[in-house]
């Protein structure tokens, strides 16, 4: 007996039915999730992104930035996401949808840096930890990225983007240390990383039933 | 089991399989491995079937107590707004629940998501980039000094515990962080009482105050000789 | 159960009472010759590329700047080559070749319009070579498991179109009336495989889905590849070399058919317990999670199919290389899928996700599993396609300690190294990084530490595997009968290999 036609049909169907429950169902439900207006401010969140950021973003993507660092926060009490200051909500799905590529990511070798723009807004910070991790944050194994940078000789009036290099990383008297456009870019993409807004959806979270008598015995 | 038998099919194989010597010595490698695999029927030990079941029935229970509102609402489109799987429908937390939060507590995560990139998670900086905060005559000394740091942040030489620095400080409060007054108030409390630091709590109204009075109208960040001026 | 003295005098040559069948097995294995040397050659260097990039990126995470000048070495790049080239460069040529000659083998027909096939891989490697190049100059599109930049995946697709085409054919034209356990794997891995990897490309790369809908498409491709693509065609050969090196039939029908079934069912569900935390509907997380614990059914239930099947013939360790290696695979199979399902559990997950453990656990899985059944596997076929003995069988002893006690140091290393590293996370009174107090990052480094070890003894296995290889491909054929190459020569001339 052939049994090739049935077992081809099997194998059909249990892949389609993961891809609709998977796929389907959610491109359905919340594939055209829209930003929300917020009438008090005039503004709609979440917000597009500047472009020199969209441009750091790519840079992001080509260094493979993801394999490091995740872009997401889990809820307070899973995980310690909020207690580490990596956010204050769980991130949900509406903060992702102005952005191209999702890069959630799932490692953390590095912190989480879904919120690095409200953590670190220093300009001069971050092109310090890129050009070289250990100057800010000794004992990191993040890699350096002094190919983002270029030396040039000092002519005239020094560079005002010049990175400002600490003892022993200072460049040779008469040259100094510019950041490169992708190096100015990834930090502006760095720099707009955060997620204020709180959508009435932050607010679906679980709550004990009768939690204030509950609350209280506890404290 | 094979149901074709090649014999009938292929005579041409068989003759050259049965008569030439040779092919037996050039494939001895084939010849000596064993026949194709076959399966044996041995009946599914019973076991298994109650272990399936078990599965099937705690996998269901578990689906249904952490779906996320589904099992309750049966409405995907609302279920895919929910992140919490032990979210209930009925039990929408209610808006106005105000939970009293500890300063220190509140302080320290402020902390470590703001301020530990420079000052690191021990308060003790970098070395030439970035000033101690522990023991730091700044952070125990005066509170209207340090409070107008965090407000509008610093720039040009300062001199920390003996030691000279020259990094800006970017504004944690309005314009650049922005912190409210009551987050400000905690990071302060918390780096006043933390590595060995012991200078009093800072409070909420005493931010409110420098920064609507004292020092109401200030954009720029201060340098250290104008704080130097305050008491 | 016959002993491995009968078993032996019941194959000698001389008293074989099946000379037909082996001269029609000895004309399928001539056809399959071409093409399978192409993709084991191809998947062998893709081998050693992939090992060096590993080594790389492995230092590089403990000595960062190691290298950390050079721009298309930096770590977020040399990872994903490695992964690219183990993946679609071994891993992928390696199923291929392994694929097509059970298939042929199984479905009792000489293999049919070779040339295809060569075109075919001739359009993957070459799509390989660009996508890795692709990778490293800076065009990774960053989405895990499909980095490759969209200039290189259009030639990933014409092959796998040719290679759909001529499973297709060649499944037609089969002689075998008996569909074995290992061509139903064979055909589900080589239907699913073309879905996932279309449906992944179109809602990610040419017109990707609004926000976390690309995440679930992306978790759903790369855990299928695992599940639906590599794995079937480890079990495939699992299922074939065990009874085949131990001229046993497999246990129990039933229990491949049940395996089969619920692997088909609900292994593709449980991708997305990858993004658990995550901004993804929780109903979607639990019913992956919920798949996930019910992975335990065909994993339980393929494993006592295979140790059923063992269960007399351990000491056949002793000499045969392939069956040492199957074994191994197959007992990896079984740990990592449990070790998988418990990482599913929120809790559990809680802890590990985002950690090393999770780089532990792949490992065990596209390694410990996969690539070593894949070693049986060639050390098996080539013999029967070159029709030459393997020319060591020191350095196949090499290979195996070496590659078995790597993989070994690796995954305990990393696991215990991601729990601890996990646990430290959640623990927010342990600072993330610091140079004076234990913190979560300066904890790590002994343990990544014991990882480029383990990458050291791989890399020693790698070498010995390849210059076996090479050996063998350049050394003439034997005139006489040839005794196989078995780790020690059993007490009666043992036949299996």
């Amino acid at each position: 007996m052939n049994r090739a036609p049935l077992i081809f049909l099997g194998i059909f169907f249990t892949l389609a039915f993961s891809w609709t429950g998977i796929i389907l169902t959610n491109q359905l439900t919340y594939g055209k999730l829209e930003p929300i207006v917020d009438q008090t401010e005039n503004k709609s969140y979440p917000e597009a992104l500047p472009g020199l950021a969209a441009q750091g973003k790519l840079v992001y993507q080509d260094l493979g930035c993801i394999y490091c660092h995740s872009q997401q926060v889990r809820r307070p009490g899973f995980g310690a996401d909020d207690k580490r200051g990596w956010g204050d909500r769980q991130s949900v799905a509406r903060d992702y949808i102005r952005e191209g590529r999702v890069l959630l990511g799932t490692m953390r070798t590095g912190p989480d840096l879904r919120n690095i723009g409200a953590r670190q807004a220093s300009r001069d910070w971050h092109m310090l930890h890129l050009y070289d991790p250990q100057i800010t944050s000794k004992g990191s194994i993040m890699a350096p990225f002094p190919f983002l940078f270029e030396t040039h000789k000092i002519v005239g009036q020094p560079s005002p983007k010049a990175i400002k290099l600490p003892a022993p990383y200072t460049a040779v008297p008469g040259y100094e240390v510019v950041p490169t456009p992708r190096a100015e870019a990834l930090v502006a993409y760095l720099q707009s990383l955060k997620d204020s807004y709180a959508y009435p959806e932050t607010r679906n979270v679980f709550v004990e039933p009768a939690s204030a008598g509950k609350m209280e015995d506890k404290q | 089991m094979s149901a074709v038998d090649p014999q009938d099919k292929n005579p041409k194989i068989e003759q050259a399989g049965a008569s030439d010597e040779s092919i037996q010595q050039v494939h001895s490698i084939l010849l000596r491995e064993k026949p194709e695999p076959e399966e044996n029927h041995s009946p599914m030990p019973l076991f298994l079937l109650g272990f399936i079941s078990a599965m099937v029935l705690m996998v269901a229970i578990y689906f249904v107590h952490n779906s996320g509102g589904l099992s309750q609402s049966f409405s995907f489109k609302q279920a895919a707004m929910v992140y919490d799987e032990r979210f209930d429908p009925k039990n929408a937390p209610s808006a106005g629940a105000e939970v009293k939060i500890d300063p220190l507590a509140l302080g320290k995560k402020n902390y470590a998501s703001v301020c530990a990139a420079c000052h690191q998670p021990n308060g003790l900086g970098v070395p030439g980039v970035y000033p101690p905060l522990a023991k730091s005559e700044w952070v125990t000394g005066s509170e209207e000094r340090i409070i107008r740091i965090l407000l509008h942040g610093l720039q040009g030489p300062i001199k920390v515990e003996g030691k000279e620095y020259n990094s800006a400080m970017p504004a944690i409060g309005p314009g650049g962080y922005n912190f409210s007054d009551e987050r400000i108030a905690a990071v302060l409390t918390y780096i006043r009482q933390e590595w060995g630091n012991s200078a009093p709590a800072v409070t909420k109204e005493k931010v409110t105050e420098i920064r609507t009075k004292a020092a109401a109208g200030r954009t720029t960040a201060w340098t250290s000789a104008e704080l130097d001026a305050i008491p | 159960m016959a002993s491995v003295p009968n078993l032996a005098a019941s194959f000698d040559p001389a008293t074989s009472p099946d000379l037909v069948k082996r001269a029609e097995l000895s004309e399928i294995d001539a056809s399959t010759k071409v093409p399978a040397l192409f993709f084991l050659g191809s998947a062998v260097l893709w081998l050693l590329v992939g090992t060096a990039f590993a080594l790389i990126s492995s230092f590089k995470l403990h000595t960062p700047n190691y290298f950390g000048d050079i721009e298309w070495l930096t770590f977020g790049r040399t990872r994903t080559a490695h992964l690219n080239a183990v993946i679609y460069g071994w891993s992928v040529n390696a199923a291929f070749a392994v694929a097509f000659w059970l298939m042929a083998r199984l479905s009792r027909s000489v293999l049919r319009h070779s040339g295809l096939l060569m075109i075919a891989g001739a359009f993957w490697n070459i799509g390989v070579t660009i996508g890795i190049i692709g990778i490293l100059t800076g065009d990774s599109t960053s989405i895990e498991w499909l980095e490759m930049p969209p200039y290189a995946t259009p030639l990933l697709f014409v092959a796998y179109a040719l290679i759909g085409a001529w499973a297709l054919i060649t499944f037609r034209f089969g002689k075998s009336g008996h569909i074995y356990v290992s061509q139903w794997y064979l055909l589900a891995a080589l239907f699913w495989f073309p879905w996932l990897y279309s449906i992944a490309q179109i809602m990610l790369i040419l017109e990707p889905a609004r926000g976390t809908v690309q995440a679930l498409v992306n978790w759903w491709f790369a855990h299928n590849v695992l599940g639906l693509w590599f794995t079937p065609i480890g079990l495939a050969a699992v299922y074939y070399f065990l009874p085949k090196v131990l001229g046993k039939p497999i246990h129990s029908y039933y229990l491949s058919i049940l395996g089969f079934w619920s692997l088909a069912l609900f292994y593709n569900w449980a991708g997305v317990h990858h993004l658990i935390g995550g901004p993804v509907p929780a109903w979607v997380l639990s019913a992956g999670i919920a798949a996930s614990f019910m992975m335990a059914i065909p994993v339980i239930v393929t494993g006592i199919n295979h140790h059923m099947t063992m269960v007399g013939s351990f000491s056949a360790l002793k000499y045969s290389p392939t069956l040492r290696f199957i074994v191994f695979g197959a007992v990896s199979y079984t740990i990592t899928s449990l070790i998988g399902s418990l990482m599913a559990d929120r809790q559990v997950n809680e802890v590990v996700h985002f950690t090393h453990f999770t780089v532990a656990h792949a490992h065990q899985g596209m390694y410990a599993f996969f690539t070593m059944v894949m070693f049986g596997s060639i050390y098996y076929i080539l013999p029967r396609i070159l029709l030459k003995e393997w020319p060591s069988a020191m350095l196949i002893s090499v290979h195996f300690w070496t590659v078995a006690v790597g993989i070994t140091v690796y995954v305990v290393g990393l696991s215990i190294g991601g729990i601890k590293q996990g646990l430290e996370m959640n623990n927010a009174d342990i600072p993330f990084l610091s140079t004076t107090a234990a913190s979560v990052v300066t904890n790590t480094i002994p343990y990544l530490l014991s990882r480029s070890l383990s990458g050291v003894l791989m890399t020693i296995g790698h070498m010995a595997f390849a210059v076996n290889i090479s050996w063998m491909l350049l050394r003439p054929r034997a005139p006489q009968a040839t005794t196989p190459t078995l780790f020690q020569n059993p007490p009666e001339m043992e036949v299996a290999r």
